[in-house]
């Protein structure tokens, strides 16, 4: 199993616990990922609100740089998922545009052409990996440890172009969190927006959404959270201090990224994982809860 | 399955409550099918609006298990499916007042809608006498906006109005913003885009709830888009929304990634940013971002920079 590996902007400096979990997890599984030489930011949903062109344009490049692996592309960000699928599906659906687009990479050298899948690590764990053999490997099941799985939108929605499973009623999360031993808790904000791309423009409200994504889980009795995306996993880890303040209730609650629940039930340590580097401290949890951490 | 359980949430203008009705399982029928049963045979005071039978008159949406549903295009089967269910909860739509029971109330939301000069500002091409002519290119930039049918599902949904009903407009109304600004009779988009951009129109969260759950399948969020734009290109920058927008073109331009220490910034000026001091300790204490850190130019930056001098000559088709 080989893939051109996408990281995203933020495992590079905010995230970097996510670039050194999803590392280990996938040489654990026998996963190769060989990290997209020259790849740009996805645009982070960004880039369209100033040139659309200009959006497509560049994902069409970084799409066209797994097409010279052939292989497909995996993230780990639902945001980069979600963008490079939005470039790819426009590509694909309008020659012109493909035209006009190639016009521009083809003074950077590149061509897109359309011959590879985007993907992101939960699809692949679930769909290319299979539980079964993820349960095989499992060293160290997480029995005891009560989960909340937010899944962040842009994983589901929109479906015409993530299409992965119904956005309405997913399952994904709690099937890998179930091979692991986990145990998964149901929560009212488990499909929610965590707000984290508004977080400059609509800072009171993303802070309030934060509190209550955050306590909804602590609700219905999770030990901690855990989120595919990096994103997610930062508005609610990173600022979670913040909005405790609008909050009299304590939302204290560990937010953890998905390749670091697996990686947990692989055997590694928190410490191994990045997990040190969560703002919300999740080792006393982890220590409590697991049999050798 | 024998029978299926409707539990619908009340309200008789003074209290709220729960009820449960129970019907016989039937297969291939609609959500208002059971609710045009329930009120026929088990309780005439169960009230809720429906007309068309068709999903054109949009006066049937209700939420179910939290979603958003036009009830008359909505198959029960599908429902009991999705929420791997044989009882189902119905409640009226989210951000809008409620008359009684499923029925909400559409007048504030109408009155709402004028902000945004919801009619036609028409050109001097054409007068009302002879009329305004529209080549079939035009008329399909208003096509999709203009299959709304006022349903009120986006307004539901939509995840910053959910937070901030006063301060952002509901979708439906950004659509016809959009839909009157791309007419290529109308003489005056600014009109309709400016009372957006001032109504929040960069608060969007992203959450991608409208575009998934519109029963007519219009593109929410790139109509968006299209406003963010167009308020730009009518020298709109100086907003947090857009500077933050910016910072990303720029950084993908000068070195291929996002600079995560400059980006506060970038968005929110000095000032601001100072604000942000003690978060910023709190990151670089866990070593989440390392302040003298700079991003190194991607391999292939020229080439990046000579997409973006092509982009800058081309208007997307």
């Amino acid at each position: 199993m080989r893939y051109g590996f996408f990281p995203g902007c933020t495992l590079e400096s905010a995230a970097k616990e996510l670039m050194i979990s999803t590392k280990k997890v996938a040489a654990a599984l026998g996963i190769e990922l060989v990290e997209l030489e020259g790849w740009t930011c996805c645009g982070a949903s960004h880039i369209q609100d100033v040139d659309d062109f200009l959006a497509t344009s560049i994902n069409a490049r970084n799409i066209a740089l797994a097409e010279q692996l052939d292989a497909p592309l995996l993230t780990v960000c639902n945001t980069c998922t979600l963008m490079l699928r939005t470039a790819k599906q426009k590509l694909d659906r309008n020659e012109q545009l493909k035209k006009r687009v190639n016009q521009g990479l083809a003074e950077a050298g590149v061509e897109y052409r359309g011959t590879v899948e985007i993907t992101h690590f939960l699809w692949v764990l679930v769909k290319d990996y299979g539980l079964d053999r993820l349960k095989e490997k499992v060293k160290r099941p997480l029995e005891g440890l009560k989960v909340a799985n937010f899944y962040g939108c842009h994983i589901l929605r929109p479906p015409q172009i993530m299409g992965f499973e119904n956005p309405l009623n997913p399952q994904s999360m709690e099937r890998v969190a179930e091979a692991l031993g986990a145990e998964c808790v149901d929560f009212d904000q488990r499909l929610a927006c965590c707000g984290f791309h508004a977080v400059f423009p609509a800072e009171k409200e993303v802070m309030k959404l934060t509190g209550i994504n955050c306590l909804s889980s602590k609700d219905a009795g999770a030990d901690c959270l855990v989120t595919p995306c990096p994103l997610c996993q930062m508005q609610l880890d990173m600022y979670q201090p913040d909005a405790q303040r609008g909050f009299d209730q304590d939302i204290t609650v560990p937010i953890l990224h998905l390749p670091q629940l697996v990686g947990l039930a692989l055997g590694f340590e928190p410490a191994e994982l990045g997990i040190g580097r969560h703002i919300v401290d999740a080792i006393p949890l982890l220590r409590k809860k697991l049999v050798t951490a | 399955m024998d029978t299926v359980t409707l539990r619908i949430k009340r309200y008789d203008g003074v209290k709220e409550w729960y009820q449960e009705y129970q019907l016989p399982y039937e297969k291939g029928k609609t959500l208002l099918y059971s609710l045009t049963k329930i009120r026929e045979e088990l309780d005439p005071t169960l009230t809720f609006s429906a007309a068309c039978r068709h999903a054109i008159c949009g006066s049937c949406a209700v939420r179910v298990n939290g979603n958003a549903f036009l009830a008359c295009k909505t198959s029960l089967d599908q429902l009991l499916e999705t929420f791997e269910t044989e009882r189902l909860t119905l409640e009226p739509l989210n951000n809008f007042p409620v008359i009684r029971d499923l029925v909400v109330d559409w007048e504030p939301k109408l009155e709402r809608m004028k902000a945004v000069r919801p009619w036609l500002i028409p050109s001097e091409d054409g007068d009302p006498s002879e009329g305004f002519r529209q080549s079939p290119e035009d008329f399909r930039k208003i096509a999709s906006p203009t299959d709304c049918i006022l349903c009120g599902i986006c307004s539901s949904e939509c995840g910053q109005l959910s937070l901030n009903q006063e301060g952002y407009l509901d979708p439906f109304i950004l659509n016809k913003a959009y839909r009157f600004a791309v007419d290529s009779r109308d003489a005056a988009p600014e009109e309709h885009i400016r009372p957006a951009l001032e109504k929040g129109l960069w608060k969007c969260l992203h959450c991608m709830e409208c575009v998934t759950k519109c029963p007519k399948e219009i593109d929410l969020a790139g109509e968006n888009a299209y406003l963010r734009q167009a308020s730009i290109q009518m020298g709109e920058r100086d907003n947090k929304g857009a500077r933050h927008a910016y910072a990303f073109v720029e950084d993908v331009k000068s070195k291929g990634r996002l600079n995560e220490v400059t980006l506060p910034m970038k968005t929110e000026g000095f000032v601001s940013t100072m604000n942000r001091i003690p978060f910023a300790l709190r990151l670089i204490r866990k070593g989440k971002i390392n302040p003298l850190h700079m991003p190194r130019e991607v391999e292939g930056i020229e080439g990046v920079r000579k997409i973006y001098e092509h982009a800058q000559g081309v208007k997307e088709p």
